[in-house]
């Protein structure tokens, strides 16, 4: 290419941006949004967006506890083909690939087998809030419910991996599970790991909240890695393939990709042409308690409640602003369950005017980093890691 | 006798390691009935219920043409070049946004 041509492309490209930096305009994500009267099995009534394949969205209401219970819990499948029954006499986790030994590891093998760890951790999907996101990004337009928190007991991926024996040359490791597409052409939806940076916290979990996983959150086992988005949390895991060398999967390759450059932004005319995976997720709060629309008393005590996480820094503090976002005061912090888990933050006060109150929640992480305003976050083409600020507006009466 | 027992305890052991077969409920996510609709149900719901599209909401024409685009050369619908076409219009029509 001549360097004359290249100037002009690169102007042709720089002028883009500039003008579509007015276009892209992030909003806040969907709110109240309606709750169907249909129950899901182990389930209760949530936000449905699809039967097949199965998407429910918690409301936010309960998003004032550490713990989201398992009836509430978010549900997010690919395929359309889930196994609905369950043998676990004959099902099992396949180990295979750069091992010294092969395994076929049942369930009642890893309770019994192996040491049991238990990590409390927020489970987010990485299209959480996606519609927010200005011009739309296709993928669910999902509201700020893709996430909840739970307590995972199970088994270290590290320990699955060294009774298995790993090769001297074993570098990765692909993920799968048991549910399918329809078209014979697409892959299943593989996860792969980069075994040196497996940490303890990654196990292979049997348990989720002192129960049984239920079974539309990846019943019997799934692969809990906290810190990052959950689209990496195999559901139903089945097989993990140990290789020399990274393998090429669609979902990893192709799809839950974000610019790989420092503000993870693009714009719509102008791409990245470089791109990674989707993995640590960043600073977010929201609050669960009050509403937007509700209503509440003059001169009567408001407990604002909700919840702040990271990718596993953990929140140092969460600040409450009444006047747009001018000024900020300290909402207290519960305790930490565990540097992945949510941290739920209260702030009182007693709203003295009639009329509308604006409600804003802030987290900042120990490593200083902090939410941006709503329309402050830059656009990607996934839709993906949006964490503005959340706001909701009561009418005091 | 003893074999009979023994039948009866292992098939327990195996009926209680056993999972009941979980229903999903089946919920139609209704879309506009025109003599189109015979497109979108020979190619969409191959893989996934019309909550996918509803959940999008209002988009421009070019919005709706990349995603079928998508699903054809992406996700393998079975989208010929007439149906190609037929579902854009038949997008834009009823969840358009006025946008081309």
């Amino acid at each position: 290419m001549h360097r004359r041509e290249f100037f002009k492309i690169s102007f042709a490209a720089a002028t883009a941006i500039v003008a579509n930096l007015e276009a892209s305009n992030t909003i806040r994500p969907r709110d109240n949004q309606k709750v169907l009267p249909i129950k899901f099995p182990q389930k209760r009534e949530l936000i449905l967006h699809s039967d097949r394949p199965p998407l429910l969205e918690t409301p936010r209401d309960f998003f004032t506890t550490a713990i989201t219970p398992n009836d509430a819990f978010f549900v997010r499948w690919h395929m359309p083909i889930i196994p609905t029954a369950t043998n676990l006499d004959t099902y099992y986790v396949h180990i295979h690939g750069e091992v010294e030994k092969r395994l076929y590891l049942t369930v009642d093998m890893l309770k019994n087998d192996f040491e049991a760890v238990e990590v409390t951790a927020v489970m987010q999907c990485g299209g959480n809030s996606r519609s927010a996101f200005r011009p739309t990004t296709s993928g669910i337009q999902w509201g700020s419910g893709a996430m909840g928190c739970a307590t995972f007991k199970g088994v270290r991926l590290k320990d699955i991996l060294k009774k298995a024996g790993l090769k001297e040359d074993a570098r990765w490791i692909s993920l799968n599970g048991n549910d399918k597409a329809v078209m014979t052409k697409i892959e299943n939806f593989k996860r792969e790991l980069k075994i040196d940076e497996i940490s303890d916290d990654t196990i292979v979990a049997y348990e989720m909240n002192g129960e049984e996983i239920p079974f539309l959150n990846g019943y019997p086992l799934r692969l809990i890695i906290p810190g990052f988005y959950a689209d990496s949390w195999v559901k139903q895991l089945s097989d993990i393939y140990v290789t020399k060398e990274y393998q090429k999967y669609f979902f990893m390759d192709v799809a839950y990709r974000i610019p790989d450059n420092e503000c993870e932004c693009e714009e719509p005319d102008n791409l990245a042409k470089k791109t990674k995976p989707l993995e640590y997720m960043n600073v977010k709060s929201y609050i669960g308690y009050p509403k937007n629309n509700q209503k509440v008393k003059r001169a009567t005590n408001l407990r604002i409640k909700g919840v702040a996480f990271d990718a596993g820094e953990g929140i140092k503090a969460v600040q409450i602003s009444l006047d747009g976002g001018k000024t900020w005061q300290s909402a207290t912090l519960a305790d930490e369950l565990s540097r992945y888990a949510f941290r739920v933050f209260t702030y009182n006060l007693k709203p003295m005017k009639k009329g509308k109150l604006q409600i804003m929640a802030k987290a900042i992480n120990n490593k200083g980093e902090e939410q941006p305003f709503a329309h402050e976050i830059k656009w990607n083409h996934g839709g993906y890691k949006y964490n503005g600020i959340d706001s909701v507006t009561v009418t005091v009466v | 006798m003893k074999n009979i027992v023994l039948i009866l305890l292992l098939s327990l052991q195996l009926s209680a390691a056993y999972t009941q077969k979980v229903k999903l409920p089946s919920v139609t996510f209704a879309i506009e009935n025109d003599k189109n609709i015979k497109v979108m149900q020979r190619n969409c719901q191959w893989c996934h219920s019309y909550g996918y599209i509803l959940n999008q909401g209002k988009q421009s024409k070019e919005f709706w043409h990349k995603i079928v685009l998508k699903m054809r050369d992406v996700y393998h619908a079975p989208i010929n070049a007439r149906d190609e076409k037929i579902a854009t219009e038949y997008l834009f029509k009823y969840y358009g946004n006025g946008k081309m």
